[in-house]
């Protein structure tokens, strides 16, 4: 199995390269650039294009693109144009963010979503199914934008419950109780939001898993030996019908920070996705690159992983 | 294993589709709504809107000022006026400003604040007197050193911002200075503690509203003069504790979203009444509520004005307006531009060359009704490419191109355009179909609807119009297009933002890259000049000039002023002594709140 992983790791640095030619070019591609955002009268246009030269813009593609890995390989992804800060402390910032919304999401969503997939899958067709059924239906088609301003306009503005903007108040100092709990107070809202659309797919693999695992031959030869039927789901169902989950598990973990750009938007929540598409509406070049290449980083990581999960928790699957 | 992977497949290709659709969706759903009624909104009275909220409740002892910052995105944080670049820092940094001089009339330079102006026409000299005995928010005494580092910082060869520009290079020395040649700029003389003397290459009317290379504001030398110019922009100097000369200091900052200030206890009017401010940035889908629900005092920049309707009947808020300092306007293409030798190329065989064709397109917009229906009249027809704020030099006289599509008819029948094949769209003066190509900027819902509409009032005078790419065109393309005379843009839709020198020989002269019309007269040339020569030093003989200005572009119809623009800032009821007046005395110190917490609507 090592053997498979380092070869898998290799493979990535060719794939990766691709990658980052693609998304060079493309990024190239898009009409304007960092600069054109700034024509106003006010702005001399001789300025405009020296800082243009400066920042190399100019040169041919390749010029461009091989300053560019040579600096990446030194890990030095270059100075974002927008913010006029260095792409690494730009991200690192925001992946933090982000980091934390999507850990909150995902223990919310296992936390809601197993114990309804389990008992609606164990009492099929119960008046408790059926809601189940039901919830999963709504949440699976309410579009995340309405509900995210949904949840904003009742908890946050009729209510008042719940701050309605921003990652923390900015009355704390950093490393205080007061500044960690009023986090995690500003993490409630977009994170039950990203749970709430979140739980669907993973109620209804549950569900189905469970249903068809009441059939199956271990189920009946453990009740046949007399196995409480509290200790048949909790033993041997809940094992085996959580495997499409940990399928995902790799996914879900490198998927942390990547971010939703509607509900960083919605709920003023400096974050991954929101930067992402910021810097694409001002052809940050800088950002767009570092930011695929992560991302496509991060899911060749995501599917490592999962493989290496599944061939844990499964014993038929062998990596070779 | 199979058969689950492909139930994977479809949730996942069902979730995308979801997402996607949300995508097209996204900043359009607070449009909904509005135009699905039916009725027909009523016409705002733009002179109707108050420029201060005076408010006559008593205060409270100090108290915190909440704004929003209405931004989708965070705000960047370069809090040093010689760096920062966008409206949103802007905002912030007025609380904290190092301004020199404060604005009169026209916008010209008044001597009531921190700096006296005095210029020397003949000798082409300024020179600056600051006042004695004011202090930086640290306390450091501030001297004429912090009135000349701002320049050293701008003429600086790594000097990263955009400042180092044509009317920089005016001021003697500075060449040599960013060249690396000079340690100093010679042209920049400290006289003694209090008075800088400044000399420059030429002198123009400009110099009195803060161009031709003068620098209008300090910076704090004893903080800023280790730090290399390069680093400054990422240094904490500038991103997190600058030292001020304004009404408040950045206290905390939660980067990119909220800022905390107190009140400078060293400002030099005197201690602010309230305690603190806090800044943080607010979604535009959301902004209207947070007024709602008395989360914001007051709304910056400003709102949009095509979501007013969101706001107007709220109880617990004061919607103050003012004229923008800007206007939009339809450009119709004349010619190229040349880059090797760096000027306009007029190009007379360009679609729309004749000049009753352009007035045609423009007597047959129906701007009113767009203004009055779609924008509830935050917008109004134009007249001129001078806003009517710089009252000195707005031509009220013009008539403009008022909406008349008899007299587009008859102009077109006139010059030889004539529908010979009976299609219902005319056809060239030599027989051959005439398409239109108009190129405009994607945005809202609105526009869409809007762009429509005018195609159809085209269509009703007889001229086929087609947008260029079929459809509205995201603004870094449309620039892109425009800029480069993309051979399918007969005309284009886009806005000026005037700054407060109105001077328009920067956008419409045969050097401009910005004279995206690429149109050039000598007779134009001749006028552009005289705005801002050495006899315009005199403001009625300035003032001539700029009239003469907007009577050729009227005639010349190139470029044609559609709209002025009404800004609208909503200000919380409990807000004492606030004011947009450009012409106002109240300033921030003067500020006061009536309650603890802002008002909520009832």
């Amino acid at each position: 199995m090592w053997k498979t992983i380092v070869r898998r790791v290799l493979v990535m640095i060719p794939q990766l390269f691709v990658l980052s030619l693609l998304i060079f070019g493309l990024a190239k591609l898009m009409p304007g650039d960092p600069f054109t955002g700034m024509i106003t009268p006010q702005t001399d246009p001789n300025v405009i294009e020296e800082l243009r030269e400066k920042a190399g813009l100019n040169d041919p593609w390749y010029v461009q693109y091989y300053h560019w890995i040579v600096n990446a390989f030194h890990g030095d992804f270059g100075d974002s144009y927008a913010f006029k800060d260095s792409v690494s402390s730009l991200i690192g910032e925001r992946a933090l963010n982000t980091f934390w919304l999507s850990l909150f999401t995902v223990l919310l969503v296992y936390l809601i979503a197993i114990p309804l997939g389990i008992y609606a899958g164990r009492f099929q067709n119960s008046l408790f199914d059926k809601g189940t059924v039901l919830y999963s239906f709504v949440t699976y088609a309410i579009p995340t934008f309405v509900l995210g301003l949904l949840i904003l306009f009742f908890f946050g503005y009729k209510l008042d419950w719940f701050p309605t903007s921003g990652s923390v108040d900015v009355k704390y100092d950093a490393g205080t109780w007061g500044y960690f709990m009023s986090k995690l107070y500003h993490l409630i809202l977009p994170g039950f939001t990203g749970a709430i659309l979140g739980t669907t797919s993973v109620i209804q693999y549950l569900r189905s898993e469970v249903i068809d695992a009441k059939t199956q031959d271990y189920v009946k030869t453990a009740r046949s030996k007399g196995v409480p039927m509290k200790k048949i789901y909790s033993k041997h169902i809940f094992r085996n019908s959580l495997l499409p989950i940990a399928a995902f598990l790799g996914f879900t973990i490198t998927g942390l920070l990547g971010g939703s750009i509607f509900i960083e938007t919605i709920f003023g929540y400096p974050g991954m996705g929101q930067l992402f598409i910021e810097s694409l509406g001002q052809r940050d070049y800088s950002v767009i690159t570092a930011l695929v290449m992560l991302f496509g980083f991060l899911s060749l990581l995501g599917s490592l992983l999962s493989d290496i999960i599944m061939s844990i928790v499964d014993p038929r699957i062998r990596i070779e | 294993m199979k058969k689950r992977s492909r139930l994977l497949l479809t949730v996942l290709a069902a979730l995308m589709l979801v997402l996607a659709a949300c995508s097209g969706n996204g900043d359009t759903s607070k449009d909904t709504g509005k135009d699905s009624g039916g009725k027909a909104p009523e016409k705002v009275d733009t002179s109707k809107f108050p420029l201060t909220q005076e408010n006559n409740d008593e205060a409270i002892k100090g108290g915190t000022l909440k704004v929003g910052l209405q931004s989708d995105g965070p705000f960047k944080g370069m809090f040093l006026y010689e760096l920062y670049e966008d409206a949103y820092d802007a905002e912030i940094l007025a609380y904290t400003s190092n301004s020199l001089f404060p604005t009169k009339e026209d916008f010209l330079l008044d001597d009531t604040g921190l700096g006296k102006l005095s210029v020397d026409e003949g000798a082409k000299k300024a020179t600056i007197t600051i006042q004695k005995d004011v202090k930086w928010s640290d306390g450091k005494p501030f001297t004429a050193d912090d009135v000349i580092y701002p320049y050293l910082i701008i003429g600086n060869k790594d000097y990263t911002g955009v400042r180092y520009d044509a009317n920089f290079q005016n001021i003697v020395g500075a060449k040599e200075y960013h060249a690396g040649k000079a340690k100093d700029i010679s042209g920049i003389k400290k006289v003694d503690d209090h008075t800088v003397e400044i000399s420059f290459h030429k002198i123009s009317p400009a110099i009195y509203s803060g161009g031709d290379g003068l620098w209008g504001y300090a910076a704090p030398k004893h903080q800023l003069k280790d730090i290399a110019i390069k680093d400054l922009q990422k240094s904490d100097a500038v991103r997190k504790n600058p030292v001020t000369l304004g009404a408040f200091v950045i206290n905390k900052i939660v980067k990119g979203e909220s800022v905390e200030m107190v009140a400078n206890k060293n400002y030099w009017k005197g201690q602010p009444k309230i305690d603190k401010v806090v800044i943080s940035t607010v979604s535009s889908a959301t902004a209207a509520e947070a007024m709602k629900t008395g989360k914001f005092d007051v709304l910056a920049p400003n709102y949009p004005a095509n979501d007013y309707s969101a706001i107007k009947d709220l109880n617990n808020i004061t919607v103050l307006g003012r004229p923008e300092l800007a206007y939009s306007y339809i450009g119709f293409k004349q010619g190229k531009w040349d880059s090797k030798k760096g000027e306009v190329v007029v190009d007379e065989n360009a679609k729309l060359s004749d000049p009753n064709l352009r007035k045609a397109i423009a007597y047959g917009m129906d701007v009113e009704t767009v203004a009055e229906q779609y924008y509830e009249g935050l917008r109004s027809r134009g007249n001129s490419l001078i806003p009517p704020v710089f009252s000195a030099y707005y031509d009220d006289t013009l008539e403009g191109y008022k909406y008349d599509p008899e007299k587009a008819k008859k102009l077109l029948d006139d010059a030889g355009y004539k529908d010979k094949d009976n299609d219902g769209y005319r056809e060239d003066k030599d027989g051959k179909p005439l398409t239109i190509n108009l190129a405009g900027m994607a945005g809202s819902d609105k526009d869409n609807k809007i762009v429509q509409y005018y195609i159809q009032n085209w269509k009703e005078v007889g001229l086929k119009v087609e947008l260029t790419t079929g459809r509205l065109i995201e603004f870094n393309a449309f620039y892109d297009k425009v800029k480069a005379d993309d051979k399918d843009i007969d005309m284009y839709m886009a806005a000026w933002g005037t700054g407060t020198d109105p001077s328009p020989i920067g956008l419409y002269s045969k050097k401009a890259s910005f004279n995206y019309a690429r149109w050039t007269t000598p007779e134009l040339e001749k006028q552009l000049e005289a705005i801002d020569s050495k006899e315009a030093l005199d403001n009625d003989y300035r003032a001539e000039a700029f009239r003469k200005w907007q009577e050729t572009m009227y005639e010349d119809a190139v470029t044609v002023p559609t709209y002025f623009r009404t800004e609208l800032i909503p200000v919380n009821k409990r807000v004492k002594n606030w004011s947009i007046d450009y012409l106002s005395k109240i300033t921030l110190e003067q500020v006061e709140l009536t309650a603890d917490e802002p008002i909520k609507n009832q």
